[in-house]
Order: C-alpha cells, then sequence, then structure tokens
C-alpha cells in the first residue's frame, strides 16, 4: 500500500467521481496506473478503412420478436 | 488398452460403446488419480466424485442396454469453475463469489449432460477469467504438469493442467483474449476458440460481452473436434449465439491438407514484438511440415499487433469494468491484486473510446477478411514466449500478455492452438491456425494433419507424456 499523495489531482477526482474513493485509499498505485492505461487514446483504424461501424453486437430490435 | 489416464475421447468413446469399457471404471480411476496427484497441480477447485459416479452408473446402464447417445457418452469432463452447474457455486475463482449457488445449468453443460457426459469437477481458473495466476485467492493457482514451477497459462488454467496432468480428457474453458489458447500452448495441449456465436455463453459468468466465446480443450484434434460439436448449436436464450450450424469437422478430418492455401502472419512475431527463438524457430519447422503435407503456405501481412492488443484490450475494459463495478467499488479488496489492476482501467475508459475501440475492432475484422480472401487458413505464433515461473510476479508481468491471441477474438473467427514440439527444457511450444468465421472444418483438418505428422500431442507413449512427478506418479499406481 502506498500514499495517495503521489495520485495526480486529476486522477484523484476521475476516481472519486466513478465511485473508487475506497480503491483509491487501499491501492493508490493501482488506480493512478489503472487511470493512465484507461485514458490513453485508442489505435487509429488502418489505412482505408473509415470507421463508421456500430458496435458489435449490432442491436437487432426484431430479436425480441422472435418466438423461442 | 491404454492407460485410463491417458485415453483420448476417441479411443474412450470406441471402447464404451463396445463395452470393452466401463464408464464407472474410466470414472473412478479418474477421481482416484485426482485425489492422488492433484495437489500437486491445483487443477480443481471442486471435485464432483457423487455426481461423477452417479452419471457414470446411468451411463453404464443406458449402453449396457444399447441406448448409445453418441461420442461424449460416458466420457468424464471438466469445467473451468465459471459455468454454472445447478446448486453449486460458481466461484470464477474469488473470494467474492464464493457463497454463490447456481440456480441452472449452463446450456453447455445440458448439451453434456444430454450427451450422456460425466462431470469429473470444476477447474481452476484465473479470477474472473482475467489477470494471471494469483496466490492471494481462496484456492491456489494451478500448475503446469511440465514443471510445476511454472505457470501453465490461463485464464482455463486449471482445465489445461488436467488435461496435461492425465486427470481428463476432455475440458472447458473460455476465451476472451486467448484463454483457452493460453494454457493448451504452455501445457501442450489442443484447445479451440470457435467462431463467436458457435457455442453458447448462456450459464457461463462473463468477461466481457463481445468477445467471449466458450471452447473445447483435450489432448488431441480428433477429441476437440468430437467434444466441439457436442456443445456447438443454437441457443435461443443467448441473443450472442448463432442460428448457423457449425460445419461437420469429423467427415473430413483425415483427409489431409494437399492444395489447401495457408497464409503466414509472421510480422507478429518477428517485426511487431520479440519471441522466444524456440517459439519462432518451432512455427518456422511447422510451416516445412505443412508444406511437405501438400499445403501452399504464403506470408501475409495484417495491422500491425500491438493495435490488435490496444483494440482487444480497450473493449476488454470497458466491458469487464460494467460487469464488476459495483464489487471494485465496495470490496476492492477482495480482489486479486492481478485481477484488480486488470479491472479498473475501465472506469476510465470513455464511452468515446469504447466506441472508437468498436469501430476500430469492425475495420481489423475487415482488414483480415480482404486479407485471407483467397486463403483457407492463416497460422501464426500463440504464445510468444514460454511459460515462465508461477511465482516470479515480474516475469509473469513481462511476458504473460505477449501474444497473438487476441488477434482472433477481435475479428471472432475460429482459432486452435496445437503443440508443435517442446523447447530444450521440455517445456510446450505452440501455434494457432486460425480460419475463416465458421471455418472450424478446415483449420480442424489442418490440425490434425500437422499434429499426426509431426506427432506433438500428448498420447500413450509415455515420451509423449510430461514428467509428472515421480512421487505423484507412485501415489497414482
Amino acid at each position: 500500500m502506498s500514499d495517495t499523495a503521489n495520485v495526480p489531482e486529476t486522477t484523484r477526482l476521475l476516481a472519486e467521481q466513478a465511485g473508487l474513493a475506497k480503491a483509491l485509499k487501499l491501492f493508490p498505485d493501482g488506480v493512478k496506473a489503472a487511470a493512465e492505461r484507461g485514458l490513453r487514446p485508442v489505435g487509429d483504424p488502418p489505412k482505408g478503412h473509415v470507421p463508421t461501424a456500430s458496435p458489435a453486437p449490432v442491436f437487432n430490435p426484431a430479436a425480441f420478436e422472435q418466438k423461442k | 488398452m491404454t492407460d485410463l489416464a491417458w485415453l483420448t475421447v476417441a479411443e474412450g468413446a470406441a471402447l464404451l460403446r463396445a463395452k470393452k469399457l466401463s464408464p464407472l471404471e474410466w470414472t473412478r480411476a479418474l477421481l482416484d488419480r485426482i485425489a492422488a496427484i492433484d495437489g500437486h497441480y491445483n487443477a480443481f477447485v471442486t471435485v464432483t466424485a457423487d455426481k461423477a459416479l452417479a452419471q457414470a452408473k446411468t451411463a453404464e446402464a443406458e449402453i449396457a442396454t444399447g441406448q448409445w447417445r453418441g461420442p461424449m457418452h460416458g466420457v468424464p469432463y471438466a469445467a473451468k469453475d465459471i459455468f454454472d452447474i445447478e446448486g453449486m457455486a460458481t466461484t470464477c475463482h474469488s473470494k467474492i463469489r464464493q457463497n454463490h449457488r447456481a440456480a441452472s445449468d449452463a446450456f453447455v453443460i445440458r448439451k453434456l449432460n444430454d450427451a450422456g457426459a460425466v462431470l469429473l469437477g470444476k477447474a481452476a481458473l484465473h479470477e474472473f477469467a482475467t489477470g494471471g495466476p494469483a496466490f492471494d485467492l481462496p484456492w491456489p493457482p494451478a500448475r503446469n504438469p511440465w514443471d510445476r514451477n511454472r505457470h501453465p497459462g490461463g485464464s482455463s488454467s486449471g482445465s489445461g493442467a488436467a488435461l496435461a496432468a492425465g486427470l481428463a480428457p476432455a475440458a472447458l474453458g473460455t476465451d476472451t483474449g486467448g484463454s483457452v489458447r493460453n494454457p493448451a500452448t504452455c501445457c501442450g495441449i489442443v484447445g479451440l476458440k470457435p467462431t463467436y456465436g458457435a457455442i453458447s455463453l448462456n450459464g457461463v459468468f462473463p468477461l466481457t460481452h463481445s468477445l467471449d466465446h466458450v471452447g473445447p480443450m483435450t489432448r488431441t484434434v480428433e477429441d476437440n473436434a468430437i467434444f466441439f460439436h457436442a456443445i456447438a448449436g443454437h441457443d435461443p436464450d443467448d441473443a450472442t449465439s448463432t442460428a448457423r450450424a457449425a460445419g461437420d469437422c469429423l467427415k473430413d478430418l483425415k483427409t489431409g491438407i494437399k492444395g489447401l492455401r495457408i497464409g503466414l502472419i509472421e510480422h507478429f512475431y518477428i517485426e511487431d514484438a520479440a519471441a522466444d527463438p524456440e517459439q519462432v524457430s518451432a512455427i518456422a519447422a511447422a510451416t516445412d511440415v505443412l508444406r511437405r503435407l501438400g499445403a501452399d503456405v504464403k506470408t501475409i501481412r495484417l495491422s500491425p499487433l500491438p493495435l490488435w492488443t490496444d483494440c482487444n484490450r480497450t473493449i476488454h475494459a470497458a466491458e469487464a469494468y460494467a460487469i464488476h463495478e459495483h464489487d471494485i467499488q465496495t470490496r476492492p479488496e477482495d480482489f486479486s491484486l492481478l485481477t484488480r489492476n486488470r479491472i479498473l482501467p475501465g472506469a476510465f475508459v470513455s464511452a468515446a473510446k469504447y466506441i472508437k475501440a468498436q469501430q476500430l475492432r469492425a475495420a481489423l475484422s475487415r482488414e483480415f477478411a480482404e486479407a485471407t480472401r483467397d486463403l483457407d487458413a492463416v497460422i501464426t505464433l500463440s504464445s510468444l514466449w514460454l511459460p515462465c515461473r508461477i511465482d516470479d510476479p515480474a516475469a509473469v508481468a513481462k511476458t504473460y500478455d505477449q501474444q497473438c491471441r487476441l488477434v482472433f477474438n477481435v475479428t471472432g473467427s475460429p482459432a486452435i492452438s496445437v503443440p508443435t514440439g517442446r523447447s530444450k527444457d521440455g517445456l510446450p511450444l505452440a501455434m494457432q491456425i486460425a480460419g475463416h468465421a465458421f471455418g472450424e472444418p478446415v483449420i480442424f483438418r489442418i490440425a490434425q494433419a500437422y499434429c499426426e505428422a509431426a506427432n506433438t500431442c500428448i498420447g500413450a507413449d509415455a515420451a509423449t507424456q510430461p514428467p509428472i512427478l515421480e512421487a505423484a506418479r507412485t501415489a497414482a499406481e
């Protein structure tokens, strides 16, 4: 267990906002590392691929009407 | 007859059907072996001896009166402790789930019950199917039968260890970023991550909703195909379950691979990341074997491995956090360090980042489809490094996530890990064979041809088996 003094203020605020006050108190280094990983932007798609797809699995309203 | 510890599903099924072997005899032999040696490997969280003996007795009576249900009838198996079994805890190897009781059986457990299979017990895993080998949980981590000081891979760690230690001929695993294929690779067995949706996730505790797959684990390719057929199939209660039936993986299994076109994805482990030279040499030798068997193998390129990793890990973090949010907020100390560190980043993944990761997933899947349009399958490494010491957290952190498996969780296409030999220290080496969606019959065919030609699977010959501890072997005998 280490000190929350090493955790940047923005990380502390974000963690508390996310309901992670207990985790921050018990595992400040873990929360700090998690914030660094979580906030890092995701990579760009390969060249020539336009990112227009929907999240998977694609929502299908008809699926709710299918008989079992 | 082969020692019952090393009997394959195919061999056992034939003997059972011919009434030359009793399901009770096979089950008792494995339960005795588990009691004698599993203390060294920790493959099982719970052994369901009474249930197993009851199921074996029923199978025996049915087979005796000619009511043979199929190739899994009377065949013992283990299930990762993430599958619901009515009345039992689905612990997910976690303190948080110790007091859980499942209200009903998971879909695949029901299918195996209907097939007459015999459940030996629930196998160890990495907590909630993520993180890594942990010592801060109510149960010890499973160990690698090839060297019990090494980790067995995961997260289906107990399933892999049980197979390699001769404690079960088949086991159920789950795979979100490689959790069937990692223990298959580290334990020298065969593990399939099927096409997304081919096997129901109903009654399986989720890690992520869009990357999870159930997969069969066995010691041979033929057994894997048999087990796959027993558990695949549409489940109307699972929104992710496909209505498309799996292709017949047994019909052409042994017809060879002459003329098949296989892409080799070499840049993952030559340019994008460092890999153990023995893993690299082994897949090069395997490529030669495939060419000798008549396949046309050519190198192909995809996006760099780190982009695939980024995509998988972002989706993993966000979806896993959604599942564990309440517990990580209120009782973070009850998770193992490795699991907590894997789940916490999800709290900081924005909705925009998650959606971009899903868009990236679609783009990468399209890229894979285009790059493999004229191919029947692809091969690449599974793990980049050999399994390190289980009690060396620095080595685990450095090597454990260095892998090419999560690529096929992103695409949802089927991928199988098959052994490619042993390292100079006697540890298993492996490669993956992956294919198009619903291309299981082709990848099984390639896996079968390769493993038969290279003789890399664990079998009845002691030279192919792990060096089970002498003390354990004596106890088992």
